[in-house]
């Protein structure tokens, strides 16, 4: 099993689950981070300030799939969250170990 | 009470009379001429009355003697006046009344009285409330019985209660002020001192009128109320006494005749005399202790028919307030503004009456339209009394579009609470923001307190959701329904089109802020077109957090809000800063409309020339009637003319607009003329269009009362500002005795100024960005700096917030972009100047 950790736009997460969803991937973590990568922010002015927008607002998607199937999500994330411009976004693709579902205690294969 | 001469037809009276004051002197020497001595003197009086009452045939007469004010509550003094009310069920007999008081005034008595028939008392006698108070304590004397109970039951209403406690608290305020308001006098008056027997009289009244058992509760134990007034009778009988009339002063030797009289011990005077006037302090203080609880217990008048109570506001009289619903948007006002709860008993009232009405019956006229508009402008305490006004059926019969959704539930992933308390939690949100000290909040503070007419966004958020009564688009329902609330308020048409917008688009800002890519500046671009201006961007901006943030706790992130805040900003940048890029078009949109339109005396050439080369924003600001006067303004315009209009817009701002050729220092002369006269620019916008035609547009508000004091006020003002911009008139040496007075000398900066230039924002121009310290003068030094510099003032826009000027000048030097040596120049200058160095 492979974690898929994306880190995208905020306005890109319906896309990105339409495209998901054409994959039948129902399950997905969703969540409101704040960070920067190589574009470091920038500076924003109000009223003759400028004041440091450098960690911007971005969402979070982790997914968990069949390692067979983590390139197509991949593919399919990249290709929904991209606008050609800086701060697109990223994605990372993760071993994962062990899996349990908490209700029933069983480990997944 | 004085006897001189005994008439000859009433010896046992004068018999009954010496007697009865025999016996009262007799009391007051063996220092007990208090409370019972001068009850059996009224009592003995009274049978003096009734003998004669008798005597003179009164049974025969529809009439009642009534004792008023002492003498109704039975301490009646040794040299008082009898006060009388002779009551009359019918005609005043004038016969009867001679016979009866010709002998009264034979025996030489003082009678107060009064003569009335029992229908005088159907309406109020409001210029006479001593009178009133002193009916508060008639008691029958003489006379049918019946009668007095007919009299009680026409006289005792609540609205004259009401009317009695609001002419008694401003009757001691009078009273105490007479005495420097203190209790400690070194010769004080046992009668109407603060803390003397007035005082007791009126803690007393004070509770008949509103609570019976209020003292109960007070400080002060009632058996010690009592004592205070025992002993301040006895002082007050034996001042009678020793000076034989009604003499109420304890002077410094009558406390000595006082003291020995009351049987103070001590071998010398001065013991005794200390030794009373301690006791008196004491009894004193328990007086004014006990009228201070009653006053701060009892409703105190905060209105037409509204008093504060410990329980919130109350109606005074809930009978005449359940005729009168346009006075019940005054008591939910009249509790924000105390801060205080409306009481169960006034919102009971209001529950069982509400459905007798209709929405337009709550607001009447103009006066009760703002009063209401004035209820919803966002204060701490709103949405509690708008809940109050909810849960008592008012706010849905005032606004029958919110009770569409009382209870409305609708069924979705995230609402948590039906339609009406979201839609009520959306204010308290906001009321909230009026407060809050979050940090991160603070710009949204910060923005609200900026907003002209926020009542405006309250509203808005009242009828938001009203089409939710329905499952389709509901926005579209809510301005459906909203148009019918907004006709009923009166609203003006620029309020008009803000709320229907407001409510047409409430979803539109979180859309573009959560779901669209925001630093795409064609998406920026797009939404700053759509919304316009500043003020309606403030707006929406609020609208959309707080509507957010009471879906459910858990819906406004931080995050959320900085994505909202981006939006703002950029927005905001956009509107201030690149509009000069955007100019008016042959083919501009909106342009037909304003041409399809215009009045006869306008062609289409004329109009087309004067717009063509504005910035597009010029559309957004101005209604089009304005804008049609601003083209007849610029009509047939010569080089060294300058047309001025000025007008009285809206409560105190006036606006003026000038249309002229450019020529130098034109903004900085305007500006000085007007600070020259003393007035307060707030708001304006300065226009060139590619002819050279300038147009400017001043708000500003007459501090000083130059226009209303003076007659030729306007012409003068407009005389001035001819001469000045045509190059006649020296600005300077106008604003010189101004700028050198201590009334406007310029103190350092409140805070430090700010003042930065930008290349990049706008295709055309050098943005310069100033926010600064509020002053006279301040926009005439700002603008005579750039000129001086050698820059064109080509777009300026003037806000004013608060204390803050907030000013964004287009600017343009030899018509470029100025360079970064010109741009550090200016900046130097300018901040040396609003630092006030140079």
């Amino acid at each position: 099993m492979k974690l898929i950790k994306c880190i995208i736009r905020p306005n890109k997460v319906d896309e990105v689950k339409d495209a998901l969803a054409k994959l039948s991937i129902a399950g997905m973590t969703v969540t409101e981070v704040r960070g920067h990568g190589k574009q470091k922010g920038h500076t924003a002015i109000y009223r003759g300030k400028e004041y440091n927008v450098s960690l911007l607002p971005k969402m979070e998607i982790e997914i968990v799939v069949p390692d067979n199937m983590a390139d197509d999500v991949v593919k399919a994330v990249v290709q929904a969250a991209r606008t050609g411009e800086i701060g697109d976004g990223r994605v990372f693709v993760l071993p994962v170990l062990e899996s349990y579902r908490i209700r029933t205690g069983e480990k997944e294969s | 009470m004085a006897v001189t001469q005994p008439g000859p037809s009433g010896p046992a009276h004068v018999a009954a009379l010496e007697a009865a004051r025999s016996e009262l002197q007799s009391d007051i020497l063996r220092g007990v001429g208090g409370r019972p001595a001068l009850e059996r003197y009224s009592d003995r009086v009274d049978a003096m009355l009734r003998q004669l009452f008798a005597e003179v045939g009164g049974a025969d007469h529809e009439v009642v003697v009534l004792a008023l004010g002492g003498y109704g509550r039975r301490h009646l003094c040794l040299h008082s006046d009898i006060d009388l009310l002779i009551l009359f069920g019918g005609r005043i007999d004038e016969e009867f009344l001679r016979a009866f008081l010709n002998p009264l005034w034979d025996l030489g008595v003082v009678i107060g009285h009064q003569v009335r028939e029992l229908d005088e008392f159907s309406t109020l006698e409001a210029d006479n409330p001593e009178f009133l108070l002193a009916l508060l304590d008639a008691r029958p004397v003489a006379g049918l019985r019946v009668l007095f109970e007919r009299f009680r039951g026409v006289f005792h209403t609540a609205s004259t209660h009401a009317y009695i406690l609001k002419s008694l608290l401003e009757l001691i305020d009078v009273r105490h002020a007479g005495f420097n308001a203190t209790l400690y006098q070194l010769e004080p008056d046992v009668k109407e001192a603060p803390g003397a027997l007035r005082d007791l009289t009126a803690a007393r009244t004070i509770a008949m009128l509103t609570d019976p058992l209020l003292l109960r509760r007070g400080p002060a134990d009632p058996a010690r109320v009592d004592q205070a007034e025992d002993f301040l009778l006895r002082v007050r009988s034996s001042l009678h006494l020793s000076a034989g009339r009604n003499q109420n002063t304890l002077s410094h030797d009558a406390q000595e005749r006082t003291a020995e009289l009351l049987g103070y011990p001590g071998a010398e005077p001065r013991q005794r005399v200390e030794r009373l006037m301690s006791d008196y302090f004491r009894h004193a203080r328990t007086a004014h202790r006990s009228l201070a609880w009653a006053r701060k217990g009892a409703p105190v008048p905060v209105g037409p028919n509204l008093g504060i109570s410990r329980d919130g506001i109350r109606f005074l009289d809930p009978i005449q307030a359940a005729r009168n619903p346009a006075t019940w948007i005054g008591a939910f006002q009249a509790a924000i503004d105390a801060d205080t709860a409306v009481s169960e008993e006034a919102l009971s009232c209001v529950q069982q009456h509400v459905d007798r009405f209709r929405a337009d019956d709550f607001f009447p006229d103009a006066r009760d339209q703002s009063a209401l508009l004035t209820l919803l402008k966002p204060k701490k305490g709103l949405y509690e009394r708008l809940s109050e006004m909810h849960d008592c059926g008012l706010l849905g019969r005032v606004f029958p579009e919110f009770q569409a959704i009382s209870w409305r539930v609708v069924r979705d992933f995230y609402h948590k609470y039906t339609v009406d308390e979201h839609t009520l939690l959306t204010i308290r949100n906001l009321e909230r923001i009026c407060t809050t000290e979050v940090p991160y909040r603070l710009r949204f503070r910060n923005i609200l307190g900026e907003i002209d007419r926020p009542e405006l966004l309250v509203l808005s958020l009242l009828l938001h959701d009203v089409g939710k009564w329905r499952d389709d688009d509901h926005a579209i329902e809510s301005v459906r329904m909203a148009v019918e609330a907004v006709e009923r308020l009166g609203l003006d048409a620029d309020a008009r089109e803000t709320v229907l917008f407001l409510i047409r688009h409430h979803l539109r800002m979180s859309l573009v802020a959560f779901r669209r890519d925001t630093e795409d500046p064609d998406i920026v671009k797009e939404f700053s077109a759509f919304i316009g201006n500043e003020e309606r961007l403030k707006m929406l901006t609020l609208m959309t957090l707080v509507d957010v943030e009471a879906v459910s706790p858990e819906t406004l992130t931080t995050w959320k809000e900085e994505l909202l805040w981006r939006l703002y900003v950029d927005t905001y940048n956009h509107l201030t800063q690149r509009y000069g890029d955007e100019v008016i078009e042959r083919n501009q949109a909106g342009l037909s409309d304003l041409l399809k339109q215009r009045p006869d005396d306008l062609s289409v050439t004329e109009i087309t020339r004067f717009l063509e080369g504005l910035p597009q924003r010029y559309l957004q600001l101005f209604a089009r009637d304005v804008i049609y006067r601003h083209v007849r303004l610029a009509r047939d315009i010569h080089p060294d003319e300058v047309h001025l209009s000025l007008e009285r817009g809206d409560g105190s701002v006036w606006s003026l607009a000038v249309a002229t050729l450019d020529k130098p220092f034109l903004f900085s002369n305007i500006c000085g003329v007007l600070s020259s006269f003393g007035m307060n620019i707030i708001r304006g916008h300065a226009l060139t269009n590619p002819n050279g035609l300038v147009l400017d547009v001043f708000q500003f508000t007459d501090d000083e009362r130059f226009l209303e004091l003076n007659r030729d006020g306007q012409e003068q003002l407009l005389h001035v500002l001819e001469e000045v911009v045509s190059g006649r008139g020296d600005v300077a040496a106008r604003l010189r005795p101004r700028e050198q007075g201590v009334l406007h000398a310029r103190g350092a900066p409140r805070f430090p100024p700010v003042v930065r230039t930008d290349n990049q924002a706008s295709g055309r121009y050098t943005i310069l960005d100033i926010v600064a310290t509020n002053a006279l003068g301040l926009l005439y030094r700002i603008s005579r700096v750039i000129s001086k510099q050698g820059c064109d003032v080509d777009l300026v826009l003037i806000a004013t917030e608060g204390e803050k000027a907030i000013d964004v000048f287009h600017i343009t030097k030899g018509g470029s972009k100025l360079t970064e040596a010109d741009q550090q120049a200016l900046t130097s200058d300018l901040h040396r100047t609003l630092e006030g160095s140079l």
